[in-house]
Protein backbone atom coordinates (compact mmCIF):
# COMPACT_ATOMS: atom_id res chain seq x y z
CA UNK A 1 0.00 0.00 0.00
CA UNK A 2 1.33 3.21 -1.06
CA UNK A 3 1.88 6.01 1.95
CA UNK A 4 0.22 8.86 -0.10
CA UNK A 5 -2.54 7.11 -1.60
CA UNK A 6 -5.46 4.62 -0.16
CA UNK A 7 -7.37 2.55 -2.88
CA UNK A 8 -10.53 0.98 -1.47
CA UNK A 9 -11.20 -1.85 -3.24
CA UNK A 10 -15.22 -1.69 -3.32
CA UNK A 11 -15.54 -4.50 -5.81
CA UNK A 12 -14.31 -6.66 -2.68
CA UNK A 13 -16.62 -5.38 -0.03
CA UNK A 14 -19.99 -6.06 -2.07
CA UNK A 15 -18.61 -9.24 -2.62
CA UNK A 16 -18.56 -9.60 1.23
CA UNK A 17 -21.71 -8.04 1.94
CA UNK A 18 -23.17 -10.57 -0.05
CA UNK A 19 -22.19 -13.72 2.38
CA UNK A 20 -24.20 -13.70 5.13
CA UNK A 21 -22.68 -12.31 8.54
CA UNK A 22 -20.00 -9.95 5.86
CA UNK A 23 -22.31 -7.21 5.64
CA UNK A 24 -21.46 -6.00 9.50
CA UNK A 25 -17.52 -5.67 8.60
CA UNK A 26 -19.22 -1.62 7.60
CA UNK A 27 -19.91 -0.90 11.40
CA UNK A 28 -15.86 -1.67 12.54
CA UNK A 29 -14.38 2.33 14.00
CA UNK A 30 -11.40 0.24 14.73
CA UNK A 31 -11.23 0.44 18.54
CA UNK A 32 -9.37 -2.73 19.20
CA UNK A 33 -11.97 -4.19 21.64
CA UNK A 34 -11.84 -7.30 19.77
CA UNK A 35 -7.75 -7.71 20.00
CA UNK A 36 -8.16 -6.99 23.44
CA UNK A 37 -9.84 -10.07 24.35
CA UNK A 38 -8.61 -12.18 21.90
CA UNK A 39 -7.06 -15.32 22.61
CA UNK A 40 -5.86 -16.29 19.44
CA UNK A 41 -3.96 -12.97 18.93
CA UNK A 42 -3.22 -13.56 23.24
CA UNK A 43 -1.15 -16.64 21.75
CA UNK A 44 0.32 -15.61 18.70
CA UNK A 45 1.21 -12.04 16.82
CA UNK A 46 0.49 -12.87 14.05
CA UNK A 47 -4.05 -12.80 14.69
CA UNK A 48 -5.49 -9.62 15.28
CA UNK A 49 -9.15 -9.11 14.82
CA UNK A 50 -8.78 -5.30 14.23
CA UNK A 51 -6.24 -5.71 11.53
CA UNK A 52 -8.53 -8.80 9.75
CA UNK A 53 -11.32 -5.91 9.95
CA UNK A 54 -9.31 -3.07 8.52
CA UNK A 55 -8.66 -5.02 5.57
CA UNK A 56 -12.17 -6.04 5.04
CA UNK A 57 -12.57 -2.54 4.90
CA UNK A 58 -10.15 -1.31 2.31
CA UNK A 59 -10.74 -4.27 0.04
CA UNK A 60 -7.58 -6.45 1.06
CA UNK A 61 -8.74 -9.47 -1.26
CA UNK A 62 -5.41 -11.19 -1.43
CA UNK A 63 -4.19 -10.70 1.89
CA UNK A 64 -7.53 -11.89 3.47
CA UNK A 65 -8.28 -14.59 0.90
CA UNK A 66 -4.74 -15.90 -0.07
CA UNK A 67 -3.50 -19.39 0.97
CA UNK A 68 -1.15 -17.45 4.08
CA UNK A 69 -4.49 -15.79 5.52
CA UNK A 70 -4.87 -15.35 9.28
CA UNK A 71 -8.37 -15.87 9.67
CA UNK A 72 -7.56 -19.71 9.92
CA UNK A 73 -6.06 -18.70 13.15
CA UNK A 74 -9.35 -17.75 14.82
CA UNK A 75 -10.33 -20.16 17.54
CA UNK A 76 -13.82 -19.12 16.68
CA UNK A 77 -14.48 -18.44 20.48
CA UNK A 78 -16.84 -15.47 20.71
CA UNK A 79 -14.98 -13.10 22.42
CA UNK A 80 -15.12 -10.89 20.14
CA UNK A 81 -18.73 -10.85 19.53
CA UNK A 82 -19.74 -10.06 23.07
CA UNK A 83 -16.90 -7.31 23.27
CA UNK A 84 -17.42 -5.37 20.53
CA UNK A 85 -19.31 -2.01 20.73
CA UNK A 86 -20.24 -2.04 17.20
CA UNK A 87 -22.28 -5.05 16.75
CA UNK A 88 -19.80 -5.93 13.81
CA UNK A 89 -19.63 -9.95 14.94
CA UNK A 90 -15.78 -9.86 14.08
CA UNK A 91 -16.09 -13.55 14.07
CA UNK A 92 -19.19 -13.97 11.54
CA UNK A 93 -17.16 -11.64 9.41
CA UNK A 94 -14.43 -14.00 9.61
CA UNK A 95 -17.06 -16.94 9.09
CA UNK A 96 -18.02 -15.00 6.12
CA UNK A 97 -14.28 -14.78 5.04
CA UNK A 98 -13.84 -18.29 5.00
CA UNK A 99 -16.70 -19.29 3.29
CA UNK A 100 -14.99 -16.79 0.60
CA UNK A 101 -12.00 -18.66 0.91
CA UNK A 102 -13.49 -21.90 0.26
CA UNK A 103 -15.58 -20.95 -2.99
CA UNK A 104 -11.73 -19.50 -4.26
CA UNK A 105 -10.46 -22.29 -3.03
CA UNK A 106 -7.77 -21.16 -1.02
CA UNK A 107 -9.06 -23.07 2.17
CA UNK A 108 -6.69 -25.09 3.97
CA UNK A 109 -6.97 -28.59 2.90
CA UNK A 110 -7.86 -29.85 6.20
CA UNK A 111 -11.46 -27.82 6.53
CA UNK A 112 -12.63 -30.16 4.45
CA UNK A 113 -11.56 -33.12 5.97
CA UNK A 114 -12.94 -32.29 9.12
CA UNK A 115 -16.71 -31.08 7.66
CA UNK A 116 -16.97 -33.97 4.91
CA UNK A 117 -18.45 -36.52 7.28
CA UNK A 118 -21.55 -34.47 8.25
CA UNK A 119 -22.93 -34.18 4.51
CA UNK A 120 -21.91 -37.80 3.62
CA UNK A 121 -23.46 -39.31 7.47
CA UNK A 122 -25.10 -36.91 8.80
CA UNK A 123 -22.60 -37.08 11.44
CA UNK A 124 -19.31 -34.90 12.08
CA UNK A 125 -18.04 -38.03 13.77
CA UNK A 126 -17.40 -40.94 12.05
CA UNK A 127 -18.96 -44.13 12.93
CA UNK A 128 -17.44 -47.71 13.26
CA UNK A 129 -18.69 -50.85 14.91
CA UNK A 130 -16.20 -49.89 17.67
CA UNK A 131 -18.77 -47.56 18.80
CA UNK A 132 -21.66 -49.90 19.00
CA UNK A 133 -19.57 -52.42 21.21
CA UNK A 134 -18.71 -49.23 23.63
CA UNK A 135 -22.04 -48.20 23.90
CA UNK A 136 -23.46 -51.85 24.30
CA UNK A 137 -20.66 -52.35 26.98
CA UNK A 138 -21.80 -48.89 28.82
CA UNK A 139 -25.77 -50.37 29.07
CA UNK A 140 -26.62 -47.45 26.16
CA UNK A 141 -29.47 -47.84 23.50
CA UNK A 142 -28.61 -48.24 20.13
CA UNK A 143 -28.09 -45.33 18.02
CA UNK A 144 -30.98 -44.10 16.01
CA UNK A 145 -30.95 -44.04 12.35
CA UNK A 146 -29.81 -40.92 11.07
CA UNK A 147 -32.00 -39.34 7.62
CA UNK A 148 -29.42 -38.78 5.49
CA UNK A 149 -31.38 -38.71 2.38
CA UNK A 150 -33.63 -35.27 4.14
CA UNK A 151 -29.68 -33.88 4.79
CA UNK A 152 -28.61 -34.75 1.57
CA UNK A 153 -32.39 -33.20 -0.10
CA UNK A 154 -31.94 -29.77 1.62
CA UNK A 155 -28.23 -29.55 1.36
CA UNK A 156 -28.20 -30.13 -2.80
CA UNK B 1 -40.86 -32.85 33.29
CA UNK B 2 -40.76 -34.19 30.02
CA UNK B 3 -38.03 -32.81 27.35
CA UNK B 4 -36.20 -33.77 24.23
CA UNK B 5 -32.57 -34.69 23.78
CA UNK B 6 -30.58 -33.39 21.57
CA UNK B 7 -27.23 -35.82 21.94
CA UNK B 8 -25.31 -34.61 19.06
CA UNK B 9 -22.17 -36.27 17.84
CA UNK B 10 -19.44 -35.80 20.25
CA UNK B 11 -21.49 -37.53 23.20
CA UNK B 12 -23.00 -40.73 21.43
CA UNK B 13 -20.14 -41.63 19.05
CA UNK B 14 -16.75 -40.51 20.91
CA UNK B 15 -17.28 -40.10 24.90
CA UNK B 16 -20.67 -42.34 25.31
CA UNK B 17 -19.87 -41.57 29.03
CA UNK B 18 -21.35 -37.99 29.26
CA UNK B 19 -24.32 -39.50 27.87
CA UNK B 20 -24.40 -42.46 30.00
CA UNK B 21 -24.04 -39.83 33.51
CA UNK B 22 -26.98 -37.80 31.70
CA UNK B 23 -29.37 -40.47 31.03
CA UNK B 24 -28.19 -41.81 34.96
CA UNK B 25 -28.79 -38.36 36.51
CA UNK B 26 -31.12 -36.52 35.02
CA UNK B 27 -34.12 -38.97 36.01
CA UNK B 28 -32.86 -38.72 40.02
CA UNK B 29 -33.78 -34.74 39.16
CA UNK B 30 -37.73 -35.70 37.69
CA UNK B 31 -36.73 -35.06 34.27
CA UNK B 32 -37.59 -37.82 31.96
CA UNK B 33 -35.69 -37.71 28.87
CA UNK B 34 -37.98 -38.44 25.20
CA UNK B 35 -35.80 -39.75 22.87
CA UNK B 36 -37.35 -38.74 19.51
CA UNK B 37 -36.26 -39.81 15.93
CA UNK B 38 -35.15 -37.00 12.85
CA UNK B 39 -31.49 -35.83 14.40
CA UNK B 40 -28.94 -35.21 12.25
CA UNK B 41 -25.51 -33.60 13.58
CA UNK B 42 -26.11 -30.36 14.90
CA UNK B 43 -23.86 -29.08 12.48
CA UNK B 44 -20.61 -28.24 14.51
CA UNK B 45 -20.27 -24.59 14.40
CA UNK B 46 -17.10 -24.69 13.81
CA UNK B 47 -15.56 -26.49 9.87
CA UNK B 48 -19.11 -26.83 8.60
CA UNK B 49 -19.82 -23.30 8.98
CA UNK B 50 -16.90 -22.42 7.59
CA UNK B 51 -17.40 -23.74 4.48
CA UNK B 52 -20.79 -22.97 3.73
CA UNK B 53 -22.84 -20.12 6.63
CA UNK B 54 -25.94 -21.53 4.35
CA UNK B 55 -25.89 -25.23 4.22
CA UNK B 56 -24.86 -25.22 8.00
CA UNK B 57 -28.07 -22.94 8.86
CA UNK B 58 -30.55 -24.96 6.40
CA UNK B 59 -29.33 -27.92 8.37
CA UNK B 60 -29.80 -26.61 11.67
CA UNK B 61 -33.22 -25.12 10.87
CA UNK B 62 -34.16 -29.17 9.94
CA UNK B 63 -33.41 -30.27 13.24
CA UNK B 64 -35.60 -27.89 14.77
CA UNK B 65 -37.80 -28.46 12.67
CA UNK B 66 -37.74 -31.77 13.83
CA UNK B 67 -38.45 -30.76 17.29
CA UNK B 68 -41.07 -28.79 16.83
CA UNK B 69 -43.04 -31.76 16.16
CA UNK B 70 -43.20 -32.10 19.98
CA UNK B 71 -44.73 -29.58 22.40
CA UNK B 72 -41.12 -30.23 24.86
CA UNK B 73 -38.22 -28.10 25.77
CA UNK B 74 -35.15 -29.13 23.47
CA UNK B 75 -32.34 -29.88 25.70
CA UNK B 76 -28.40 -30.05 24.62
CA UNK B 77 -25.43 -31.16 26.61
CA UNK B 78 -22.89 -30.05 24.24
CA UNK B 79 -21.30 -26.85 23.88
CA UNK B 80 -20.91 -26.75 20.57
CA UNK B 81 -24.71 -27.93 19.37
CA UNK B 82 -26.29 -25.34 22.08
CA UNK B 83 -24.04 -22.66 19.96
CA UNK B 84 -25.31 -23.72 17.36
CA UNK B 85 -29.34 -24.22 17.36
CA UNK B 86 -29.64 -20.91 19.74
CA UNK B 87 -27.42 -18.94 17.06
CA UNK B 88 -29.48 -20.44 14.16
CA UNK B 89 -32.98 -19.50 15.94
CA UNK B 90 -31.25 -16.20 16.59
CA UNK B 91 -30.45 -15.57 12.58
CA UNK B 92 -33.64 -16.91 11.20
CA UNK B 93 -36.01 -14.54 13.94
CA UNK B 94 -33.78 -11.73 13.01
CA UNK B 95 -33.89 -11.78 9.45
CA UNK B 96 -37.50 -12.68 8.09
CA UNK B 97 -35.88 -13.22 4.46
CA UNK B 98 -33.16 -15.49 5.43
CA UNK B 99 -36.10 -17.80 7.19
CA UNK B 100 -38.06 -17.89 3.88
CA UNK B 101 -34.97 -18.98 2.08
CA UNK B 102 -34.25 -21.74 4.64
CA UNK B 103 -38.26 -22.57 4.41
CA UNK B 104 -37.97 -23.35 0.58
CA UNK B 105 -34.94 -25.54 0.73
CA UNK B 106 -37.15 -27.39 3.91
CA UNK B 107 -39.93 -27.61 1.40
CA UNK B 108 -38.24 -29.71 -0.55
CA UNK B 109 -38.64 -32.63 2.28
CA UNK B 110 -41.79 -31.22 3.36
CA UNK B 111 -40.84 -29.57 6.62
CA UNK B 112 -40.78 -26.08 7.92
CA UNK B 113 -38.88 -24.30 10.36
CA UNK B 114 -41.34 -21.68 12.81
CA UNK B 115 -38.89 -20.98 16.09
CA UNK B 116 -41.17 -21.96 18.22
CA UNK B 117 -38.67 -24.26 20.15
CA UNK B 118 -37.66 -23.51 23.52
CA UNK B 119 -34.22 -24.00 22.87
CA UNK B 120 -31.73 -25.26 26.52
CA UNK B 121 -28.84 -26.50 27.45
CA UNK B 122 -29.30 -28.94 30.54
CA UNK B 123 -27.54 -26.76 33.12
CA UNK B 124 -29.55 -23.67 32.23
CA UNK B 125 -32.60 -25.57 32.35
CA UNK B 126 -31.63 -26.86 35.73
CA UNK B 127 -31.49 -23.82 37.15
CA UNK B 128 -34.08 -21.96 35.69
CA UNK B 129 -36.77 -24.68 35.26
CA UNK B 130 -36.10 -26.80 38.28
CA UNK B 131 -34.28 -25.05 40.65
CA UNK B 132 -31.06 -25.73 42.09
CA UNK B 133 -33.04 -27.16 45.08
CA UNK B 134 -34.07 -30.14 42.64
CA UNK B 135 -30.04 -31.04 41.98
CA UNK B 136 -29.75 -31.03 46.59
CA UNK B 137 -32.24 -33.11 47.31
CA UNK B 138 -31.09 -35.82 44.89
CA UNK B 139 -27.84 -35.57 46.51
CA UNK B 140 -27.25 -39.08 48.35
CA UNK B 141 -23.31 -38.36 49.24
CA UNK B 142 -22.26 -34.70 49.11
CA UNK B 143 -18.53 -34.34 47.34
CA UNK B 144 -17.33 -32.65 50.71
CA UNK B 145 -13.57 -31.63 50.11
CA UNK B 146 -13.40 -31.75 46.82
CA UNK B 147 -11.89 -28.66 45.18
CA UNK B 148 -12.85 -28.48 41.33
CA UNK B 149 -11.31 -26.31 39.05
CA UNK B 150 -13.64 -24.91 36.54
CA UNK B 151 -13.58 -24.57 32.65
CA UNK B 152 -16.28 -22.82 30.97
CA UNK B 153 -15.51 -23.36 27.41
CA UNK B 154 -16.63 -20.31 25.18
CA UNK B 155 -19.83 -21.55 23.75
CA UNK B 156 -21.97 -21.96 26.73
CA UNK B 157 -21.67 -18.77 27.53
CA UNK B 158 -20.96 -16.03 24.27
CA UNK B 159 -22.22 -14.35 22.48
CA UNK B 160 -24.12 -13.84 25.72
CA UNK B 161 -26.62 -11.48 23.00
CA UNK B 162 -28.15 -14.79 22.21
CA UNK B 163 -27.07 -17.95 24.32
CA UNK B 164 -28.85 -15.87 27.49
CA UNK B 165 -27.17 -17.51 29.87
CA UNK B 166 -25.10 -16.01 32.02
CA UNK B 167 -22.16 -13.18 32.40
CA UNK B 168 -19.72 -13.97 29.67
CA UNK B 169 -16.88 -12.69 32.14
CA UNK B 170 -17.94 -13.28 35.72
CA UNK B 171 -20.35 -16.16 35.28
CA UNK B 172 -21.72 -18.51 37.86
CA UNK B 173 -23.96 -20.89 36.55
CA UNK B 174 -21.55 -23.98 36.99
CA UNK B 175 -19.86 -22.84 40.53
CA UNK B 176 -23.81 -22.61 41.70
CA UNK B 177 -24.04 -26.11 39.95
CA UNK B 178 -20.83 -27.13 41.83
CA UNK B 179 -21.24 -25.89 45.34
CA UNK B 180 -25.70 -27.30 44.86
CA UNK B 181 -23.56 -31.38 44.78
CA UNK B 182 -21.44 -30.23 48.07
CA UNK B 183 -18.21 -29.78 46.48
CA UNK B 184 -16.17 -26.62 46.04
CA UNK B 185 -15.32 -24.47 42.95
CA UNK B 186 -12.08 -23.16 42.78
CA UNK B 187 -11.13 -19.94 41.39
CA UNK B 188 -8.20 -19.86 38.98
CA UNK B 189 -7.38 -17.20 36.50
CA UNK B 190 -7.79 -18.55 33.17
CA UNK B 191 -11.47 -19.80 33.84
CA UNK B 192 -13.27 -18.64 30.75
CA UNK B 193 -10.55 -19.09 28.82
CA UNK B 194 -10.85 -20.47 25.18
CA UNK B 195 -9.43 -24.66 25.05
CA UNK B 196 -8.30 -23.66 21.55
CA UNK B 197 -9.80 -26.09 20.16
CA UNK B 198 -11.75 -24.66 17.47
CA UNK B 199 -8.37 -23.38 15.79
CA UNK B 200 -6.60 -24.88 12.74
CA UNK B 201 -3.32 -24.46 13.60
CA UNK B 202 -1.20 -26.85 15.30
CA UNK B 203 0.92 -24.80 17.77
CA UNK B 204 -1.90 -22.52 19.24
CA UNK B 205 -3.86 -24.79 20.53
CA UNK B 206 -1.39 -26.70 22.83
CA UNK B 207 -0.62 -23.36 24.27
CA UNK B 208 -3.69 -22.68 25.16
CA UNK B 209 -4.67 -25.84 27.19
CA UNK B 210 -0.66 -25.28 28.65
CA UNK B 211 -1.89 -21.76 30.26
CA UNK B 212 -5.10 -23.64 31.74
CA UNK B 213 -3.29 -26.50 32.97
CA UNK B 214 -1.12 -24.52 34.58
CA UNK B 215 -3.76 -22.19 36.21
CA UNK B 216 -5.37 -25.08 37.85
CA UNK B 217 -2.21 -26.67 38.55
CA UNK B 218 -1.68 -23.45 40.85
CA UNK B 219 -4.64 -23.14 42.05
CA UNK B 220 -4.64 -26.65 43.56
CA UNK B 221 -7.64 -28.21 42.85
CA UNK B 222 -8.53 -32.06 42.74
CA UNK B 223 -9.92 -32.00 39.40
CA UNK B 224 -11.25 -30.02 36.52
CA UNK B 225 -14.86 -29.58 36.00
CA UNK B 226 -16.35 -28.94 32.64
CA UNK B 227 -19.36 -29.28 29.99
CA UNK B 228 -18.04 -28.55 26.82
CA UNK B 229 -17.19 -32.77 24.87
CA UNK B 230 -15.02 -30.43 22.63
CA UNK B 231 -12.86 -29.01 25.64
CA UNK B 232 -12.83 -32.72 26.99
CA UNK B 233 -10.68 -33.99 24.46
CA UNK B 234 -8.68 -30.69 24.46
CA UNK B 235 -7.72 -31.57 28.63
CA UNK B 236 -8.19 -35.75 28.54
CA UNK B 237 -6.25 -36.66 25.64
CA UNK B 238 -4.63 -33.21 25.19
CA UNK B 239 -2.83 -34.12 28.52
CA UNK B 240 -1.32 -37.00 27.11
CA UNK B 241 -0.33 -35.00 24.27
CA UNK B 242 1.63 -31.82 26.02
CA UNK B 243 3.64 -34.59 28.48
CA UNK B 244 4.62 -36.09 24.86
CA UNK B 245 5.36 -33.00 22.84
CA UNK B 246 6.42 -30.80 26.07
CA UNK B 247 7.45 -33.35 28.85
CA UNK B 248 5.21 -31.82 31.50
CA UNK B 249 2.56 -34.12 33.45
CA UNK B 250 -0.01 -32.16 35.02
CA UNK B 251 -2.09 -35.32 35.82
CA UNK B 252 -5.50 -33.49 36.52
CA UNK B 253 -8.19 -35.55 35.94
CA UNK B 254 -11.19 -33.94 33.51
CA UNK B 255 -14.32 -34.61 34.63
CA UNK B 256 -18.08 -33.87 32.72
CA UNK B 257 -19.93 -32.02 35.03
CA UNK B 258 -22.84 -34.48 35.21
CA UNK B 259 -20.18 -37.27 36.03
CA UNK B 260 -19.90 -35.05 39.18
CA UNK B 261 -23.74 -35.29 39.92
CA UNK B 262 -23.59 -38.44 39.27
CA UNK B 263 -20.58 -39.67 42.21
CA UNK B 264 -22.76 -37.41 44.16
CA UNK B 265 -25.61 -39.25 43.68
CA UNK B 266 -24.14 -41.84 44.95
CA UNK B 267 -23.40 -43.60 41.61
CA UNK B 268 -19.91 -45.73 41.13
CA UNK B 269 -16.76 -44.50 39.22
CA UNK B 270 -18.24 -47.18 36.29
CA UNK B 271 -21.32 -46.06 36.61
CA UNK B 272 -21.19 -43.18 35.03
CA UNK B 273 -18.13 -44.02 32.67
CA UNK B 274 -15.03 -42.23 34.53
CA UNK B 275 -13.14 -45.46 34.46
CA UNK B 276 -12.72 -45.34 30.02
CA UNK B 277 -10.74 -41.66 30.58
CA UNK B 278 -6.85 -41.13 29.47
CA UNK B 279 -6.34 -39.77 32.73
CA UNK B 280 -7.45 -41.27 35.91
CA UNK B 281 -9.29 -39.79 38.52
CA UNK B 282 -8.36 -42.27 41.62
CA UNK B 283 -7.16 -39.40 43.77
CA UNK B 284 -10.65 -37.97 44.01
CA UNK B 285 -12.61 -41.32 44.01
CA UNK B 286 -10.12 -41.77 47.03
CA UNK B 287 -11.02 -38.97 48.28
CA UNK B 288 -14.58 -39.48 48.28
CA UNK B 289 -14.70 -43.35 48.85
CA UNK B 290 -11.93 -44.22 50.54
CA UNK B 291 -9.71 -46.26 48.69
CA UNK B 292 -11.12 -47.70 46.14
CA UNK B 293 -9.16 -47.67 42.66
CA UNK B 294 -11.13 -47.80 39.35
Amino acid sequence: MAKDKIVVNYRFRDKLNKVSGGKHHNYCYQCSACVAICPAARFAKEFNPRKILLKALLGMEEELLGKDSPIWLCTNCYSCYERCPQDVRPIEVIVALKNMAVEKQTAPANLTKLSENIAKTGMSVIFSSAVNRKREQLGLPELRTIPIDELKEILE
Amino acid sequence: MKVVPFWGCMMPLKYPQMELALRRTLPNLGIELVDIDGFTCCPDPIYFKARDKMKWLVTAARNLAVAEETDHMLITMCSGCISTLKEAQFLLNEDPALKDEVNKRLKRINREYQGKTIIKHAVEMIRDDLGLEAVKKSIKKPLEGITVAIHYGCHILKPSQIMHVDDADYPSILEDFINAIGATPLEHHEKVLCCGKGCMDEELPLEMTEAIFASIEKSGADCMGLICPTCFSSFDLGQIMISRKKGKNYNIPVIYLFQLLGLAQGLSAEEVGLHIHRVKADRILEKINGSVKI
